[in-house]
């Protein structure tokens, strides 16, 4: 359960958040969309701690993440599996070590059950052969889906993916938000997805929240969403040429 | 109007200075809180330790080799107009072991190893590497910089030590083929001279001058912003504020411990 509210957050006095308020049930999967800039990274960052906010309150899973300390901060974020957009790889480290790092670092597993898991991550994003590569010698949309395999191979409570699509052809940008859902189908944890594969999200997620200029001003079922009568909603939803135009 | 804009430009200098110096020892004070007990990550601090001291040793040899002959043709004048060729050791021996090897060899160090620090840390600090380690519980402080700020201290120490002996070295024989200085005289005279208070000036201004090029470069790695030419950004500032601080704090300690 993710609980955001009234969210402020500013850098060198530009509002980037901006009386953000969002709740997130446990269990849910949430796709998030909105214009470039609007705030989408930096709300990620916000919901597990990594960013803290000007003012507002932020309360993850029963713990106030504005006022924890230290121990409680990195007791919730363990249990936070985060895709960043900028990948995050550790460039000095194979493709299967970064993948296999958080098990190693999070959980009690042996070293064949780790490689067995990794691996399959791997698999599952479509980089088998890839293993031994380095981070710097794959394509942009490779490296997504390499840091997208390590941040949900310990099944984290709480999965949040920015952007995983980027860059992406739009097949494998709809397979890669179906391997989200599916990875949210068979734990039953809680998903947040930040896509600019506007049709793809509105087909895969439970909820939608679409964001403009640092809050959320739409969020509901996809079905919903789609019938906004508001302004911002559907200029956003024709911008993003969604296939259906339906009564609109 | 435009009789204020000097003075707010100082004001605006001045400001920023103190933001960067109350960061830089914000970071201080919680790597000394993780210092005792000790909590840092120790394979880390070994790498750190081959690449900074180990890796930087040939450079810093023919630094310490060229600032002991330069030392002997500078003095030349002197000693051979006021025939203090017995001196002479006395003399490359003071100004090489308190002033001239710690200061240029940590300029020499800040350029090599302080900017390749803050290149790093600051190329992990916006491709979110550094966030990303928070979420696998890892603590920054405890696995980048303690390791950095150890290992710097440590290898800058024995770095100096090792480049006041080469430079000496090649003062004596450059005293000996430019002055016909023997190696006796000169040997004899730095030894019967220096205090064991000069050799520890010299350790510890080397250990102030690695601690602060390290908070330097760690400080300016971890709070680059804007992408690529940020880190460039910050590799600069952390050079240009480690040479800035290292001359201050040299005058300071010369001033206290002379
Ligand atoms: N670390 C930062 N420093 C300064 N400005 C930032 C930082 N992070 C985000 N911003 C600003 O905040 C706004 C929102 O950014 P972001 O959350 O990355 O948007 P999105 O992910 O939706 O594209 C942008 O205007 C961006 O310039
Ligand atoms: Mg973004």
């Amino acid at each position: 359960m993710i609980n955001l509210v009234n969210i402020h957050r500013t850098f060198d006095g530009e509002k980037a958040l901006d009386g953000l308020t969002l709740f997130v049930p446990r269990g849910t999967l949430l796709g998030i969309i909105g214009p470039g800039g609007c705030g989408k990274s930096t709300l990620c960052k916000v919901a597990c701690g990594l960013i803290r906010p000007d003012m507002g309150a932020v309360v993850v899973d029963g713990v106030d993440l504005v006022r924890a300390d230290r121990k409680k901060l990195l007791a919730v974020q363990r249990n936070c599996g985060v895709q960043f957009q900028n990948d995050a790889l550790f460039e000095h480290m194979t493709v299967l070590a970064n993948v296999e790092y958080p098990l190693r670092r999070l959980t009690d597993l042996g070293r064949g059950e780790v490689r067995a898991r990794a691996m399959e991550r791997v698999a599952m994003v479509g980089l088998s052969g890839f293993e031994d590569r380095y981070p710097n010698s794959l394509s942009g949309g490779q490296r997504r889906r390499v840091a997208l395999a390590r941040a949900c191979v310990t099944d984290p409570l709480i999965l949040i993916c920015d952007d995983p699509t980027a860059g992406l052809d739009p097949v494998t940008s709809r397979r890669i938000l179906d391997m989200i859902a599916g990875i949210r189908y068979q734990t039953g944890n809680t998903v947040i997805v930040v896509s600019s594969d506007v049709p793809g999200m509105l087909s895969v997620c439970e909820r939608a929240a679409l964001m403009w200029s640092g809050r959320i001003i739409e969020e509901g079922v996809p079905a919903d969403f789609m019938k906004s009568e508001r302004d911002e909603v559907k200029r956003f939803l024709d911008d993003a040429r969604l296939p259906f135009g339906g009564d609109r | 109007m435009s009789l204020t804009r000097p003075i707010r430009r100082v004001g605006r200098v001045f400001i920023d200075a103190s933001y960067e110096i109350g960061g830089a020892a914000r970071l201080l004070a919680r790597i000394f809180r993780r210092l005792v007990p000790p909590d840092l990550d120790i394979p880390e601090l070994r790498r750190c330790l081959l690449r900074m001291g180990y890796r930087s040793l040939s450079i810093m040899i023919a630094t310490a080799f060229v600032v002991g002959i330069i030392l002997v043709i500078q003095a030349f004048v002197f000693v051979d107009r006021y025939g203090l060729r017995s001196q002479l050791g006395w003399g490359a021996g003071f100004t090489t072991i308190r002033e001239l090897g710690p200061v240029l060899l940590a300029l020499m160090f800040s350029g090599r190893v302080g900017a390749y620090t803050a290149a790093e840390l600051g190329t992990m600090e916006v491709t979110d590497q550094v966030d990303g380690l928070r979420c696998l519980a890892i603590d920054p402080i405890s696995y980048l910089v303690v390791p950095r700020f150890v290992a710097m201290v440590i290898s800058l120490v024995a770095l100096t030590i090792i480049g006041n002996t080469v430079a000496l070295l090649s003062a004596s024989v450059m005293g000996d083929i430019m002055m016909d200085v023997d190696q006796h005289t000169f040997w004899s005279n730095l030894f019967a001279m220096l205090t064991p208070w000069d050799y520890a000036t010299s350790i510890i201004k080397a250990a102030l001058f690695g601690a602060i090029i390290a908070v330097t470069s760690c400080h300016y790695g971890l709070t680059t912003t804007g992408g690529a030419p940020g880190v460039g950004r910050s590799v600069n500032n952390a050079v240009v504020s480690s040479a800035v601080a290292i001359f201050v704090v040299d005058y300071l300690s010369t001033f206290v411990m002379g």
